[in-house]
């Protein structure tokens, strides 16, 4: 016979109570005569300090029994293993579980990471067009509207890339009239340049620039990153809160960084084959990057989308035939009418 | 048998103390540790669940300790819930506001990040709510729990109507507003039949409040006295200013050190009175850390994750809660026979709100 105490899970008085054990029940007597047998099948145990047996269960919420832990000889085998780790892991064991939670998580990051690569150019690009559409539209007053000018620009991507502007697929360019320096591919299909982009360089480091991200474009990066960000980085970010938002940052820049060599190396071909100097774009990015040298705080390259400038500047001017007579990327009427592009239009 | 207790408040027999020990817990944090990062993080609804059965458990309150009874699948599963309901409406949102901008609607953006931004506010207010019910109707003592009918759209509403009043005064109303919702919180609540009640006001702490108000302004004046007296010994020699340098730290420093201790200054105080103005049923609350408790522990909390590479992180669910138990002081008496079994609804979704919006129960 145990001695303990009992909570009937009505009212929080306790009733001090005497335990036998007997036919796989607890068989419960108190002094005032009051009885009860409790089968073990609804039995639990609950956590408890050291020194105490806390049992409830599972079919009165309330309801519970302390009995010293020198009880846990005769109870034992009736209650059944205390839960550590939840269910699942307690079947299989700590280590099992360790080693195949984190097979199944390399597993899935590692499909959440490649696959998109492999995804990517089997997706119609007709949906991708539709997805670029929904968010791009037309951008309002934010872009430049001149005729000759966006005429000029078109004429700057048929250079570098003849027939990129024609047919279903084709690359639709805008100029905006933002001032920040910078280029962008969109879902779809879209460029959009900048106008320091276009008004602070020369049409050969635009040239560059453009043939960068009609790359991107061709080799679906756009839709490659579109697929990582709602697949693994969603997920990532979901479950893991900031440690991993950090994590998922370092991979899919990573990942980044690989289509960003892969587009460089496809605009100096496509520069070269346009007789177009790739010496300005590389001429751009030693500026680009002695400007982020001066702003501290830009320092590691790692946890950078683009790699750093200067790498870039070393691979474009490495592609500069010195034997080669290149030629200008576009007329002096059409330099003039790109440069004014964001003019209010003339009359 | 005597079913009423009467305790003392001090010493061995205080009515609430805190019995864990971090050895005791060392496996705990470990193997938490260990499967949260090999299940991406999903495991975490479980360690939360182990967490709390070890520090409930650990918590002695008059004769008996606390006992949580969430588990984590009911966590994983209301997170679940939530992230079914939130995530359409944040891809939306993601989606409808770069289409407006691209399309130089920036009007139109911007109403609907104002609203996106409300219903932030309403949701934030609503999941405080009801992790504050959750964990209530988890926590038992003596074979009985707490919990709330109130199913919290209300509480939503007068938090996003009062944060909005802050928001139109600057922030002046901030005090007032804190304080009333403290009370209509925890007003709502309750543990067996014994209803919390609070009423906590704004006296006493707007002068603390004032002083987060005059920080900013007070670490300027010193930023210029600085540089005024820098300013002298300034030559107009090229390249860059190493005496200046040191006074932009100077003014970086105080800005980070300043503003903080501040607001660690008013949430010390604001506990201590909320604290003191929340009964239940005849029992009495007192919490008595002071700014620089606070300030030992956070410090406390950065140098352990720090020496030890991060895993001391996994010990601030631990420091924190002892923290807040051997701060509080329970007086009064509790009629055993009396406390009977809750009558509230136990809510199923658990914290999945609270977990999205990262807002802590008290």
């Amino acid at each position: 016979m145990i001695e303990g105490t009992l909570y009937d899970g009505a009212t929080a008085h306790p009733h001090a109570v005497s335990v036998v054990v007997a036919d796989g029940r607890l068989e419960l007597r108190q002094d005032s005569g009051w009885s009860d047998n409790v089968e073990a099948s609804v039995l639990k145990r609950m956590d408890a300090p050291a020194g105490l047996l806390r049992i409830g269960r599972t079919d009165s919420p309330g309801w519970r029994l302390m009995l010293p832990a020198a009880a846990e000889a005769e109870l034992g085998p009736l209650l059944g293993r205390h839960e550590r780790y939840g269910r699942w892991i307690d079947r299989i064991g700590l280590v099992p579980a360790l080693v195949v939670g984190a097979a199944i998580t390399v597993v899935v990051v590692g499909t959440g990471y490649i696959a998109p690569h492999w995804i990517a150019p089997h997706v119609p690009m007709s949906w991708e067009r539709n997805v670029g559409t929904a968010i791009v539209g037309d951008f309002g007053e934010l872009r430049c509207r001149d005729a000759k000018g966006q005429k000029a620009l078109e004429d700057l991507v048929e250079r570098v890339a003849p027939g990129a502007t024609k047919g279903p697929d084709a690359i639709k360019v805008a100029a905006l009239n933002v001032p920040i320096f910078n280029a962008a591919a969109l879902p779809g299909g879209y460029i959009v340049v900048f106008k320091p982009a276009i008004t602070e360089t020369s049409p050969e480091a635009l040239a560059g620039v453009m043939a960068h991200e009609i790359a991107h474009v061709r080799r679906r990066h756009v839709a490659e990153a579109m697929i990582r960000e709602f697949g693994i980085g969603a997920l990532i970010r979901l479950f893991a809160g900031n440690v991993g938002a950090n994590a998922e940052q370092i991979v899919s820049l990573s990942y980044t960084r690989d289509n960003e060599a892969q587009a460089d190396s496809d605009a100096i071909a496509m520069l070269k084959r346009a007789g177009i100097s790739p010496k300005p774009t590389a001429d751009l990015f030693t500026k680009l990057s002695k400007q982020q040298r001066e702003i501290p705080g830009y320092g590691a390259e790692f946890l950078q989308s683009h790699p750093l400038s200067d790498k870039r500047a070393v691979k474009f001017a490495a592609a500069v035939d010195p034997h080669r007579r290149y030629e200008a990327a576009l007329s002096r009427d059409d330099m003039d009418a790109l440069f004014d592009i964001c003019l209010p239009r003339k009359k | 048998m005597e079913s009423h207790h009467e305790w003392a408040a001090a010493g061995d027999d205080r009515a609430i103390r805190f019995t864990g020990n971090w050895r005791e817990y060392l496996p705990i944090a470990a193997t938490n540790a260990l499967l949260i990062i090999v299940t991406l993080g999903i495991y975490r609804f479980w360690a939360s669940a182990r967490q709390r059965r070890y520090l409930w458990s650990r918590t002695h309150v008059i004769d008996d300790t606390l006992e949580w009874t969430g588990t984590g699948k009911e966590m994983f599963l209301g997170f679940l819930i939530v992230v079914a309901i939130l995530a359409p409406f944040f891809l939306f949102i993601q989606f409808l506001f770069p289409a407006l901008m691209a399309r130089g609607k920036v009007e139109a953006a911007g109403g609907v990040f104002f609203l996106f931004e409300l219903a932030l506010v309403y949701l934030g207010g609503f999941a405080r709510f009801r992790a504050t019910r959750y964990r209530l109707s988890r926590t038992w003592w003596h074979g009985i729990r707490g919990g709330s009918d109130d199913p919290g759209w209300n509480f939503g509403g007068e938090y996003l109507g009062r944060y909005a009043l802050v928001f139109v005064t600057l922030f002046i109303m901030f005090p007032w507003a804190t304080t009333r919702l403290w009370n209509s919180r925890w007003s709502a609540m309750s543990f067996g039949p014994l209803k919390f009640r609070a009423n906590l006001d704004a006296a006493g702490l707007k002068a603390r409040w004032a002083l987060i108000y005059a920080a900013p302004f007070a670490a300027m004046i010193v930023a210029f006295a600085v540089i005024a007296a820098v300013g002298i010994n300034l030559e107009p020699a090229s390249g860059p200013n190493p005496t200046l340098g040191g006074a932009f730290l100077v003014i970086v420093l105080l800005f980070y050190i300043a503003i903080p201790l501040a607001t660690l200054h008013w949430y010390a105080k604001f506990f201590r009175n909320a604290a003191s103005a929340t009964r239940l049923g005849e029992l009495e609350f007192e919490f008595d850390a002071s700014t620089w408790d606070w300030l030992k522990l956070f410090l406390g909390n950065l140098a352990l994750a720090v020496v030890t590479l991060g895993f001391g992180l996994t010990y601030w669910g631990y420091r924190n809660w002892s923290f807040m138990v051997r701060h509080t002081r329970i007086y009064g008496s509790v009629d055993l026979g009396d406390l009977t079994q809750s009558t509230t609804h136990a809510p199923r979704e658990a914290e999945g709100f609270a977990d999205a919006f990262d807002v802590g129960a008290i």
